[in-house]
């Protein structure tokens, strides 16, 4: 197979190297945020006189080429920046930085309307960004912006229970998201049980998340990537910004080292809720009828420097560190958990020629939990931890205007220490361990070819051929990926994709939720690696130049998916992947968009109608049982999602948002039947035991919630700062974040014993959020 | 470890939900149910066969109050229930009876004494009233002994703490259920757990806390179970535990009888030993 793959990009290079014989110039270079001197993704470059455009990719960078000779007028534009036009005489290949000014008295008309033309004329399709200016608008909990629960916002994208950020794309279950954060795999983006995801939005640059149309350079999850990026940091002056909220405060940092050559950022933010209840505790020791309050916070870092070497070189050192802290101590016990991630990221971009960039990275990634817990003369420590060593190299060449090519590999040796136990008394007496290790290589070899047939036609294909490694047992696989897109009239482009994804790595993960200790598991001979082959086309549509309307649909199959047996033991088993059933999938439906980016009233609606299935499993131990017949609906497949997002611009003080969902129903396994159990003593009677059959047979209520905010901003001569005010479910709806099911006795006395008979089962719905408000202050300077 | 997570997460959720008056009873449409007959079984050699074999309920259904009424509706009577071994057939009568020494009712019963045969299959046969069956197998097996019940003090302390000690029968997939009584067998059990011995080394120990004082009474008991024991008292244990945890796994009843019947139950051979400690003066 490799030989074959070698074959077949050498044919290609030859013939590509055939092609660029002509006569013409080529015009690169690096667009900029002239206030930060950040770099600008996406941003727009046109010659309107040549019919030539292109945009900068994920480093800023762009290039382009056309004939020589006259003078060319080219106009570079980005969503919420002034337009600007260079004039260049065109005698040689010119390399051309752009530094754009920021929106204040932009011409909005020309690069709102440029944006939803590039989204036309791009042959990405099933892609969402969010903007940090969008996430810190749209209120979520608590008052903190959370760019990963604002994605959340788009079609296509449902979240799991109430509040909580895991994401069920497309029928993919929440292991299914490759998230990266510079280029780093975050194993768990979530604080605080995810309620709180693990980026601070106050050092993200921008997030992207690809659910379908995947491009080559990405691999290794089945149902999206989620692609954030962390800002570089002003390289043009100190500046800071922060915020104090009711539960977290936060602070960033960033300017030169080196003006305009090097710059850093530092940012951090912790919750404060701990310090309350350890006070609450300390006033009340010695106080026998006093429980105390677990103490609880979280807290992250991010931190990253650059370095410009020339005008060719550039170095990127870029890290991440969070951990949530959980502590709960009493005079018989102290018990203490704690989990996160770690990342760091070194990049080194290399501009080659005016055609040919290059991007170079090493990643480290290290997601762990640990739980200990000392009793008298007894003590436990559990834990799992997944670490990873990531070297790629990617490359970025544009051939023409008609190719544009990228390819590269990377290679990843993941290390799992999978239900670490060690538990035993202090004398060791008693002693018991459990645990498995694994070491695991992973990588991919890709290409891609993003080429313009036509003036109405692009495509762009690509193969990624990916290979894992792990206890003698080699996988490996051929993805294919395709997606065009065809310009019926200039306001109505045609978009088709396909996408072939490989997993390697399984989430053992029971509940419903998305939990710290969630385990990865490599495959292994026994545990095939997860596929899904899906299909999507669509259209976007211009309406005016206010409106972007786009319609996909998609169908996704999926191979060796995994689920638990019925009664899986997850804990203390040194042999996981008996407790694994491995299936079939399949997720099909429709998605709607309507976005508007221009004026004061900006926002979109989005509609997802989903099907979800999951069936034909097959256990890896045969004394094992998985009762489920057939194919059954897993409990994220929520029929109708809709989610409607407003932003209105009063004036440039005072902004309003608001943000209406509603959702089907998530489904739940509740159980139909009932039973009494006498034991083997009648001392051990149990009244109620539930007879659990059809899985998932009972649809939630359907969601909905109002969420309001609105943003006061003051500018102090030292910067800027606002207060954000937000209501969270502005109606109070009580939705169902679960239910649970409690027999209710009666006590008779008999003989003088008390005896307690079941009266009946009471269900019980709890609510999470009633009406929420609160109130934040940022600062800028 | 996932309860502890979940427990944790239980715990702030429910404590703010409870303050801020988050929860509410509401009425839930299950699909409807098929009632299902429920055996229990337990062999013990020297004992004579005995079955309760009740019926399920939908899982709403009203609870009955008064004692007649449940146990009509509880009972079901006018089977045919048999179980045979080494080329004998007992017949078992539809009679109540209560096991005094267990504290436990049945409804079918053979007073002939189950034999001490480690050998040959028990089997069991049940033929309802519409003719449809219900069928188990099961062996006895093996008493496993105690090897030592050890009770030690904390220095300078007045509690003490129980170990147990025994040895895995080795070369063999064994399961065990250990149940520790505090002064009384009538009451719940202080420890009641279920061991599949791939997880422990040969030589077993079972500890407590230091919470006994001296005169207690310490009851041992460890059952020699077989498989199928084993996964569906994991699964019972499963089913309840996650019945009011919003975030536990639920866990169908994983039984191993067969025949035509809608059924769900246990037949299992009852090998234990049983040990009584007194906690002496430290």
């Amino acid at each position: 197979m490799l030989k074959t793959f070698t074959l077949f990009f050498s044919a290609l290079f030859f013939f590509l190297f055939s092609l660029s014989a002509q006569e013409t110039y080529t015009v690169s270079g690096t667009v900029r945020d002239g206030e930060s001197g950040e770099t600008l993704i996406g941003a727009t470059v046109s010659v309107p006189a040549r019919d030539v455009g292109t945009i900068t990719n994920e480093y800023g960078f762009y290039s382009f080429t056309v004939a020589g000779g006259d003078s060319l007028s080219i106009i570079y534009s980005y969503v919420g920046f002034q337009s600007h036009t260079r004039k260049i005489l065109l005698d040689r290949n010119i390399s051309l930085d752009v530094e754009l000014g920021s929106g204040v008295q932009l011409d909005e008309v020309v690069v709102k309307a440029n944006s939803f033309e590039e989204q036309l004329n791009s042959t990405e399709m099933s892609v969402e960004v969010i903007t940090t200016k969008e996430a810190r608008l749209i209120p979520v909990l608590l008052g903190e912006s959370d760019i990963l629960k604002t994605i959340q916002l788009k079609p296509g994208i449902p979240s799991g229970s109430e509040g909580t950020t895991g994401l069920f794309v497309r029928g993919g279950g929440s292991d299914q998201n490759l998230i990266v954060l510079d280029e780093a795999v975050v194993y768990n983006a979530n604080h605080l049980f995810g309620f709180f995801s693990t980026f601070n939005t106050d050092a993200v640059k921008d997030l992207k998340i690809y659910k379908g149309g995947f491009p080559a350079q990405y691999g290794g999850r089945l149902s999206s990537v989620i692609d954030v990026k962390l800002k570089e940091g002003n390289n043009k002056k100190l500046a800071g910004s922060g915020g104090i909220g009711l539960i977290a405060s936060r602070l960033t940092v960033e300017g030169p080292i080196q003006k305009e050559k090097s710059s850093f950022i530092v940012s951090g933010r912790r919750t404060y809720v701990d310090l309350l209840t350890r006070g609450v505790n300390r006033a009340n020791e010695g106080n026998e009828d006093y429980d105390p309050i677990p103490n609880y916070y979280f807290y992250d870092l991010n931190t990253k420097i650059n370095f410009q070497f020339g005008e060719k070189d550039r170095l990127f050192l870029s890290g991440y560190f969070g951990r949530d802290v959980f502590g709960f101590d009493g005079d018989f016990f102290d018990f203490n958990f704690d989990w996160g991630n770690a990342t760091g990221t070194a990049r080194w971009n290399h501009v080659f020629n005016p055609k040919l960039f290059a991007n170079t990275t090493f990643t480290y990634s290290d997601y762990q939990y640990n739980i200990t817990n000392r009793l008298t003369g007894f003590n436990f420590e559990v834990g799992s931890n997944i670490r990873d060593a990531n070297f790629k190299s990617d490359f970025y060449w544009a051939l023409n205007n008609q190719h544009t090519f990228r390819f590269g590999a990377n290679l990843t040796r993941h290390q799992f220490s999978v239900g670490r136990l060690q538990a035993g008394t202090d004398d060791g007496l008693i002693n018991f361990s459990a645990g498995q290790e694994f070491a695991a290589l992973e990588g991919g070899l890709y290409f891609s070819d993003d080429w313009s047939v036509s003036d109405r036609l692009k495509i762009n294909y690509g193969l990624r051929l990916s290979g894992f490694n792990n206890e003698n047992q080699t996988y490996a696989g051929l993805e294919p990926r395709f997606s065009s897109r065809y310009i019926l009239t200039e306001r109505l482009s045609l978009k088709a994709s396909y996408a072939r994804m490989y997993q390697y790595l399984h989430l053992v993960a029971s509940s419903g939720i998305t939990l710290p200790t969630d385990i990865w598991y490599p495959s292994t001979q026994q545990v095939k690696p997860q596929r899904s082959d899906q299909v999507a086309a669509g259209f976007s549509y211009l309406l005016g130049s206010r409106y972007f309307l786009t319609i996909e649909g998609y169908y996704k199959d999926q191979q060796n998916v995994l689920e638990f047996v019925d009664g899986a033991q997850l804990f203390a088993n040194d042999d996981l992947e008996q407790e694994f059933a491995i299936g079939k999938g399949r997720g099909y439906g429709l998605e709607l968009s309507i976005e508007k980016k221009e004026g004061a009233l900006t926002g979109w609606i989005g509609y997802t109608l989903a099907f979800v299935e999951r069936g034909e499993f097959n256990l890896l131990d045969d004394s094992k049982r998985f009762a489920q017949q057939g194919y059954f609906s897993p409990v994220f497949d929520r029929r109708h999602d809709l989610s409607v997002v407003a932003m209105y611009e009063l004036n440039r003080r005072l902004s309003f948002t608001a943000t209406f969902v509603y959702g089907s129903g998530d489904l739940r396994w509740l159980p139909t039947g009932r039973f009494s159990f006498g034991d083997v003593s009648g001392s051990d009677f149990e009244p109620v035991v539930p007879d659990y059959e059809e899985r998932n047979n009972y649809r939630l209520p359907p969601y909905h919630r109002l969420d309001l905010g609105a943003v006061w901003r003051f500018f102090p001569t030292w910067g800027e700062s606002d207060l954000t005010f937000s209501v969270i479910n502005a109606y109070d709806r009580r939705n169902t974040f679960f239910i649970y099911l409690e027999p209710e006795f009666s006590e008779v006395e008999t003989n003088g014993n008390t005896l307690s008979f079941p009266e009946k089962i009471a269900a019980k719905q709890v609510s999470l959020f009633p009406i929420l408000p609160s109130i934040t202050w940022n600062f800028k300077f | 470890m996932k309860w502890l997570p979940i427990s944790i997460l239980t715990f702030l959720v429910g404590f703010f939900c409870w303050s801020c008056n988050l929860e509410k009873e509401i009425e839930i449409d299950l699909p409807d149910y098929d009632p299902k007959a429920v055996v229990e079984c337990y062999l013990q050699p020297g004992k004579p066969f005995q079955l309760l074999l009740t019926r399920s309920a939908s899982y709403f259904a009203p609870f009955d109050t008064n004692t007649s009424d449940l146990l009509q509706n509880l009972l079901v009577n006018g089977a045919k229930v048999s179980v045979s071994h080494a080329g004998n057939r007992y017949d078992l009568n539809n009679q109540l009876v209560i096991d005094q020494e267990a504290q436990k009712l049945y409804n079918y019963f053979n007073e002939e004494l189950v034999p001490q045969n480690y050998t040959d299959d028990f089997e069991l046969y049940i033929e309802l009233l519409d003719g449809s069956t219900i069928t188990g197998t099961t062996q006895l097996l093996p008493v496993v002994s105690f090897d030592s019940i050890v009770v030690e003090f904390q220095e300078g302390d007045t509690l003490a703490r129980a170990l147990t000690y025994f040895t895995d029968i080795p070369n063999e997939n064994n399961y065990y259920r250990r149940m520790l009584h505090h002064n009384s067998l009538d009451s719940l059990p202080m420890q009641d757990f279920t061991l599949d011995d791939r997880v422990v080394e040969d030589a077993v120990v079972f500890g407590t806390g230091y919470e006994f004082k001296a005169g207690d009474t310490i009851y041992n008991t460890l059952f020699h179970i077989d498989r199928t024991y084993f996964d569906f008292l994991e699964s019972v244990n499963n089913a309840v535990l996650s019945n009011g945890n919003p975030f536990g796994q639920p866990s169908p009843i994983n039984s191993k009888l067969e025949g035509t019947a809608r059924s769900v139950g246990i037949f299992t051979g009852l090998s234990y030993t049983r040990e009584m400690t007194i906690v002496d003066e430290p």
